[in-house]
């Protein structure tokens, strides 16, 4: 259905008049309670892209005191034009999942399950055990003599889930600690 | 605002239940335990936290298979029997009609009792009004309600990405129907809409109605149950003697 954004004005002309007599105290109709209360009203917009597949919709990320209380399709992305399918139409809850993983967890070689730990403990682990393994296999000059400053003991495989900007970010980071082994699925 | 209406073309449809997951996501409602039952339609039914749901059924037509996907929902009816019938049995405010749309809503701080809501439910051509036994209240789609009458389409339409699912005011529903069904007459001769004079939700289908769900077309004419009528019939005598119908 192609309706842009002055349509859906144009539909609600009617209605706005309608809702402010209701403010006034006048049952205009029984659906009053129902229609003064949408739940997106005053929230933050912010733009973000899909990351389920490589048709990369638009999406709207409704906020309001810091959480996410909506998402839907953005009616202003030129691929979507504010549609979604079943998976992108399920993004909210990804941020609110009782399901989601809110502690970083640790299985210890050997270990049979996993533990919860500590953001600091797990950053801590992560930057040390990656600094041991850089160091082990830095190759500062190559058969030939030349300087390559590289390190090819690790290799970053990056998620289906990350956009430009992330992938950016990540590629710097892995570069300036000398990987050359840098893949992703890119997707969108 | 002028009279609203849903006007869903199946012949569009791919089932990718876009509408079904934007239903449960704008009114909150929790996910539901599925199971393999055989279908790719789950949950296998609507439920009181399932208002929007695409049916699959598979059909043998002219010899070869058919898949047909039918999103079903509230009907929102014209005249709607839900409501006379919750009007009978006492519950004057259980049902509303939004006189703006024309949405058929149930009341959600309206307690009903269980053997009450056995016979709304009957009085559904459609099978659609569903019931919470710990919190005695009915559910249902709501025509997304709060957005409507804030300039915004429901959430199944605004998510659908084939154009099977519009919304709009009822008379540019009803052309856009009728443009559809002259379209593809020629292909699918059996092709029509459902009820486009006693419904706000017209589906629009190109088989047999009970090849698609066996309450896609409604069970019976969209009017009185035998019990309704009894009801209605005894309301006034009852009202007299002083007793609750």
């Amino acid at each position: 259905m192609k309706v842009t954004r002055r349509d859906f004005f144009k539909i609600s002309g009617a209605t706005a008049a309608g809702l402010y007599a209701s403010q006034l105290g006048f049952d205009l109709s029984p659906a009053s309670a129902y229609a003064a209360t949408l739940r997106i009203k005053g929230a933050k917009e912010t733009t973000t892209i899909c990351a389920y597949c490589a048709v990369g919709c638009g999406i709207i990320c409704h906020t309001s005191g810091g959480k996410v209380i909506n998402t839907e399709g953005d009616p202003d992305h030129p691929i979507n034009q504010g549609s979604l399918c079943a998976k992108g139409a399920a993004l909210y809850q990804w941020v609110n999942n009782p399901n989601r993983v809110s502690t970083p967890l640790y299985r210890a070689p050997g270990s049979a399950g996993w533990k919860k730990v500590s953001w600091d403990w797990a950053l801590t682990e992560i930057a040390k055990r990656v600094k041991d393994a850089r160091d082990q296999g830095f190759v500062k000059a190559n058969a030939k003599g030349q300087v390559v400053n590289r390190t090819e003991n690790i290799a970053h495989i990056g998620s289906a889930a990350l956009d430009n900007e992330e992938c950016w970010t990540i590629q710097a980071m892995m570069r300036s600690l000398g990987l050359v082994y840098i893949e992703h699925q890119a997707r969108i | 605002m002028a009279d609203k209406t849903f006007f869903i073309d199946t012949t569009r449809c791919t089932a990718c239940r876009g509408c079904q997951i934007a239903c449960k996501e704008w009114n909150q409602n929790p996910a539901t335990k599925t199971k393999n039952w055989g279908s790719h339609q789950n949950p296998e039914d609507l439920s009181f936290v399932t208002y929007k749901l695409v049916r699959f059924s598979e059909v043998v037509s002219g010899g070869a298979l058919r898949w047909y996907f039918f999103p079903d929902q509230c009907r929102h009816c014209v005249e709607p029997p839900c409501k006379d019938a919750a009007e009978a049995l006492g519950y004057k405010k259980a049902i509303m009609r939004d006189a703006a749309t024309g949405a058929v809503l149930f009341n959600q701080t309206a307690k009903v009792k269980a053997k009450d809501f056995e016979q709304i439910k009957e009085a559904c051509p459609f099978n659609i009004p569903r019931y919470a036994p710990t919190k005695m209240v009915m559910a249902k789609c709501t025509m997304c309600i709060d957005r409507v009458s804030n300039g915004l389409l429901p959430a199944c339409v605004k998510t659908c990405p084939t154009g099977a699912m519009n919304f709009g005011d009822r008379s540019q529903m009803l052309t856009l129907a009728d443009k559809r069904v002259r379209e593809l007459k020629a292909q699918y001769p059996k092709a029509q809409v459902l009820n486009a004079k006693d419904v706000r939700t017209i589906y629009l289908i190109i088989d047999d109605s009970v090849r698609y769900h066996k309450f896609a077309k409604g069970q019976g004419p969209a009017g009185m149950t035998r019990i309704m009528a009894m009801n209605k019939l005894i309301s006034p005598l009852m009202r007299m003697a002083g007793l609750k119908g």
